[in-house]
């Protein structure tokens, strides 16, 4: 499904900065992978890499047999809606949409019809248990109840890669167990293939396969 | 000073393009203040040059309107003791026949004695030509010009001039050329002096003169000269020293000034409004330096001044920048105020050079700067009560606008009231004034409280043209009252500036147009003046008859102009078969008095009629005793009838041609009215009349059709400012628009980024922008149209009570608002461009890591 091979990626600015450097890794279908390590490690870098926000240095990236160092960024936007959805720590909602607005929109961007992109939104909305909020604003919403948005907006579309950015971050850890339960639901209903970045030990725990970063390199992949 | 260098010259190094937007408003705003006035005090100074170098050493001028005085008048000014010269003149402006020249200014003078009065200042030629009088006298076709004039037409001495006179085309001799300086450089150089009496003969003078300047004996006051010749003369005479003149024409260009004053302090609102954008942008933007600087240490009172620093920075610069704004714009307009002038008052000067005065320099700089500042105070004061610890914070960033607050509405609602009650008490002018400005200052306070209402109702019809960049785009604005109210409050101001002027424009095109077929309507005219307005030339009244008896002619009115001085205003005297007339214009416009008795008053000599204009600036009314001066004394006529008449801005006095003939004995006629027999072919009759008078040289036959065309495009003069306000309307649609978006895309960033990260094209990024910038162009066209369409009923007010007295019909200029709509959306449109790239091109890491 995700296959990443000797990927390096650094930043440049007053002097490089190396991110990652010389990973390898394959990730198949249905897994549910959990990337660790200190701050500055290249977590999220590596979780950018795979959800196609951004570029390697060097080395190559495939994701569904596709080579997306070759793709023009119309095409990577296309494949990115097709096959990734993305669920961030500060949950990153538009503020003046309403839940069903906001989970709709990956829907509207593909030109679906009005009326079938409520109907999609709503069903999304009861799947991760929110039917009774569907034209609350973000502000209006708990933090637990923004990430269940959140993660109906990154199914909007039936992505088969869910890609998590510590998804339970800025959650109490009740919520945080909540919204865990409710990805390991999800992925066993839809069969996705989940990576999530974090520095939770129970959310590393929960998942079949551990991926440690040091430094820029990978240093331990545990399956679990 | 430490921190302007350390926090700001950074970010305007930074943000070099904002800055210059910054800049660029200033620069709009002193730009046109100094452009506007300079052009008009240009063409002012230019007309008191030629005035004061026509003068020469003359302490005073006598004259008795435009009709002149006979030649014996001039006896009995020389034998008054206090005069010690006198020396007649006759001035007249004839189309020079030189492809591009334009109009000539020529000096008939009596070279016998005007040297003691003009000095001649020879450059080339014989200098006993003029030292010789006799000699030049002896040779009527002599002439002299400017070296200025002679080296632009390669003339030398005995090079031949064609000019147009009352005898046809006439080819005259340069017999000297002036130095360009001095007398020479009048009307801008295009000046040509001839010999008094041939002057006469060519300009149809008969034996009279237009003026005669006086140089007083040693010793005496221009209060004692002026007294003795008064006394000397009796009434009828004006004794007025040469400024006088400047002073008349001062106010002819009244109308231009307020314009100008008005367009002036729209260019500076304007400009005001980017100003307060572009800072209130730099606060957004730097909310967390701010937040920096104050947890440092800095006190609130240093991140006010920080900013207010910045603003006095950029509003020198942008001062100095637009003083050389401003004079490119009056070198390209000071042309064109003064065609203005010469085509509707026959006074006009033209500008060689335009220069500023150092206070008037000083002054520019101080209001450019002030624009700046004031422009500054709001966001430097928001500024400096940013919180520290909230700026700050991971998360904090994107704090929205305060909405628009409720008192504001109030205070709005509290001045509009307040125009409504002031319009609606009465014609007094301090309340037609406060009305005006309760009214812009209630429509300023509005915008901000409009443009969120219309956001909020242009959201579902932006849903529905495009669900995703249309929202976005109108929460966008819905978001940031603030941001987007300053940039809708210069596009309003700048777009009702459009409109009330095209509005007048349309309304007067309107009120002549109908004016000339109510009031001024014989199917041809034939005139001695090329443009109907200078009373250069004139026929003979016995060529009334003669063309009476012309076959296919019913009726022959005739028209002398004269411009007179009532009561210490410059008006003029129209002298007219008041029967003949008031047979033909049953249908025109009265405002005071019945339409037979004022005829039948004003043909027997027992009254005057005039105009609506003279009525309002005058402040004449029915029954007033006009003194209108002549040469054989005051004419005291009563007001017995007051009409609607577009003839003269400055007001019109009429009588019967009679009246005229007994107490001017000027028997000469300006314009004949002609009146066809029903049937007759126009332009046949024209040909005839042509034919018939072939000694007429200088006959011009117009047909009704002709006259119209010629005075409406007159009336359109004004338009031109116009085509300058759309120029001005665009640049701040570019400098507002661009600006608010390149804030928008920062407030916006990680909008975008979650947007492209969920799948949005860089194609929908972009029209996301568009949207927005297309929104903040509509908001800013309907209020505009909407501030327009009051601002013109303000507009037509002023029109008719301080700068013309004309009563003109509410027309909205729907044509121009039109035309104007698509070119603003446009320009909206293309300033977006380079903030939706940069918006669709910006990192995705970064936008989604922007805090």
């Amino acid at each position: 499904m995700i296959h990443l091979e000797n990927v390096t990626k650094q930043f440049d600015g007053a002097r490089k900065v190396t991110a990652l450097e010389g990973i390898t890794l394959r990730v198949d279908r249905g897994e549910v992978v959990a990337i660790v390590g200190p701050s500055g490690s290249g977590k999220s870098t590596l979780l950018n890499l795979v959800g196609m926000l951004d570029r390697p240095t060097s080395g190559s990236i495939r994701v569904d047999d596709r080579e997306i160092g070759s793709l023009g960024d119309g095409d990577l936007t296309r494949l990115r809606r097709d096959k990734i959805g993305f669920i961030f720590q500060f949950f990153n909602l538009l503020p003046s949409l309403s839940s069903v607005e906001n989970v709709g929109l990956p829907l509207h961007l593909r030109g679906w019809t009005a009326q079938k992109v409520k109907q999609r939104a709503q069903e999304l909305l009861d799947l991760v248990g929110l039917n009774h909020r569907l034209q609350h604003l973000p502000d209006e919403l708990s933090g637990g109840e923004r990430q269940r948005v959140a993660i109906a907006r990154a199914l909007a579309c039936n992505p088969p890669i869910l890609l998590a950015d510590e998804p339970t971050g800025n959650l109490d850890s009740h919520t945080g167990a909540e919204i865990l339960t409710l990805l390991g639901d999800l992925q066993l209903k839809l069969g996705s293939t989940v990576l999530v970045v974090t520095h939770d030990n129970e959310v590393a725990r929960s998942a079949q396969r551990r991926l440690s970063l040091r430094d820029a390199h990978l240093v331990e992949d545990v399956r679990q | 000073m430490i921190l302007l260098r350390l926090i700001s010259w950074q970010y305007i190094r930074k943000h070099r393009l904002r800055t210059l937007f910054t800049i660029a408003a200033v620069v709009l705003g002193a730009g046109t203040f100094v452009g506007m006035h300079s052009a008009g005090v240009a063409v002012l100074s230019a007309f008191n040059d030629t005035v004061d170098h026509i003068a020469g050493k003359a302490q005073l001028q006598i004259t008795a309107g435009d009709s002149g005085f006979p030649e014996e008048v001039l006896g009995r000014i020389q034998s008054v003791p206090e005069v010690a010269t006198a020396v007649p003149l006759i001035e007249a402006v004839v189309q020079s026949t030189k492809k591009g020249e334009g109009n000539l200014l020529v000096l008939g003078v009596d070279m016998t004695g005007d040297r003691s009065i003009r000095d001649y200042d020879l450059d080339s030629g014989e200098d006993d030509i003029v030292d010789d009088p006799l000699v030049f006298l002896a040779q009527p076709d002599s002439l002299i010009v400017s070296a200025d004039f002679a080296q632009r037409n390669r003339l030398s001495v005995d090079s031949k001039l064609p000019m147009d006179t009352m005898e046809g085309e006439k080819q005259f001799t340069v017999r000297g050329i002036m130095r360009s300086a001095g007398l020479g450089s009048v009307f801008g150089g295009n000046l040509g002096i001839m010999d008094l009496y041939a002057a006469q003969k060519v300009f149809g003078r008969g034996r009279r003169f237009d003026r005669v300047e006086v140089r007083l004996a040693p010793g005496l006051s221009i209060d004692q000269g002026r007294a003795a010749l008064r006394q000397a003369l009796g009434s009828g005479f004006q004794v007025d020293t040469p400024a006088t003149r400047g002073h008349q024409f001062e106010s002819l260009m009244q109308v231009y000034s307020v314009s100008v004053n008005i367009f002036s302090l729209f260019a500076l609102f304007t400009g005001l409004f980017i100003i307060y954008n572009a800072f209130n942008i730099a606060v957004t933007q730097r909310r967390t330096e701010i937040g920096i600087l104050r947890a440092l240490g800095a006190t609130r009172r240093q991140i006010l001044a920080l900013f207010l620093g910045e603003g006095v920075i950029l509003g020198l610069v942008g001062s100095a920048l637009g003083i050389l704004f401003g004079m490119f714009l009056a070198r390209a307009t000071s042309g064109y105020v003064s065609d203005v002038m010469q085509a509707l008052y026959g006074m006009g000067a033209r500008a060689q050079d335009v220069t500023l005065s150092r206070g008037f320099m000083v002054a520019a700089v101080i209001l450019g700067t002030a624009t700046s500042v004031i422009g500054a105070i709001l966001p430097a004061r928001n500024a400096s009560r940013v919180d520290p610890v909230k700026a700050l914070q991971r998360g904090q960033y994107q704090v929205l606008s305060a909405g628009e607050n409720r008192n504001r509405r109030i205070v709005a609602a509290i001045f509009a009231l307040s125009a409504i009650a002031c319009a609606a008490l009465g014609r007094s002018h301090g309340l037609f004034y406060v009305s005006y400005l309760s009214f812009i200052i209630a429509a300023l306070l509005l915008v901000p409280a409009l443009s969120l209402w219309m956001s909020r109702m242009l959201r579902p019809v932006l849903r529905k043209v495009r669900p995703v960049e249309g929202v976005l785009a109108a929460d966008s604005l819905i978001q940031a009252p603030r941001r987007t109210s300053a940039t809708v409050a210069a596009l309003m101001l700048s777009l009702g500036l459009i409109v009330s002027i095209g509005g007048i424009s349309r309304s007067s095109y309107n009120s002549i147009a109908q004016w000339i077929d109510t009031a001024f309507n014989p199917d041809l005219f034939v005139s001695a003046s090329q443009n109907l307005v200078e009373h250069s030339f004139r026929f003979p009244d016995s060529m009334t008859r003669a063309l009476s008896s012309l076959d296919g002619v019913a009726d022959v009115g005739r028209m002398r102009g004269n411009k007179i001085s009532v009561k210490g205003a410059s008006v003029v005297l129209y002298a007219l078969d008041i029967e003949k007339v008031a047979a033909h214009t049953r249908e025109r416009s009265i405002v005071a008095g019945d339409f037979d008795r004022m005829n039948r008053l004003t043909a027997e000599g027992k009254g005057a009629i005039i105009s609506e204009n003279y009525e309002l600036l005058q402040h004449a009314a029915m029954g007033d005793i006009l003194p209108i001066p002549s040469p054989s004394g005051f004419v005291n006529l009563p007001v017995v009838g007051i009409v609607r008449d577009y003839t003269n801005q400055s007001g019109t006095i009429f009588i019967d041609y009679s009246v005229y003939q007994r107490y001017w004995e000027d028997p000469t006629v300006d314009i004949f009215e002609v009146y066809a027999k029903p049937g007759t072919p126009l332009e046949d009759l024209k040909t005839r009349i042509q034919a018939q008078f072939p000694e007429q040289h200088r006959m011009f036959v117009y047909l009704n059709r002709e006259v119209k065309n010629r005075v409406l495009s007159n009336s359109n003069q004004f338009l031109g400012l116009t085509y300058i306000q759309i120029f001005i309307a665009v640049l701040v649609a570019v400098l507002g628009v661009a600006n608010n978006l390149s804030i928008s895309i920062t407030d916006r960033r990680r909008e975008f980024g979650i947007l492209r990260a969920i799948g949005a094209l860089g194609l929908q990024i972009r029209g996301s922008i568009w949207c927005e910038a297309l929104t903040i162009a509509f908001l800013g066209v309907a209020l505009g149209m909407a501030f327009g369409a009051l601002d013109l009923f303000y507009e037509l007010g002023l029109v008719r009570n301080d700068y013309a007295g004309l009563t003109l019909d509410y027309q909205f200029p729907f044509g121009m608002a039109l035309t104007v709509i698509p070119v603003i959306l446009v320009a909206a449109w293309l300033a977006s461009i380079a903030s939706s790239e940069s918006a669709a091109r910006s990192s995705l890491r970064e936008a989604l890591e922007y805090e």
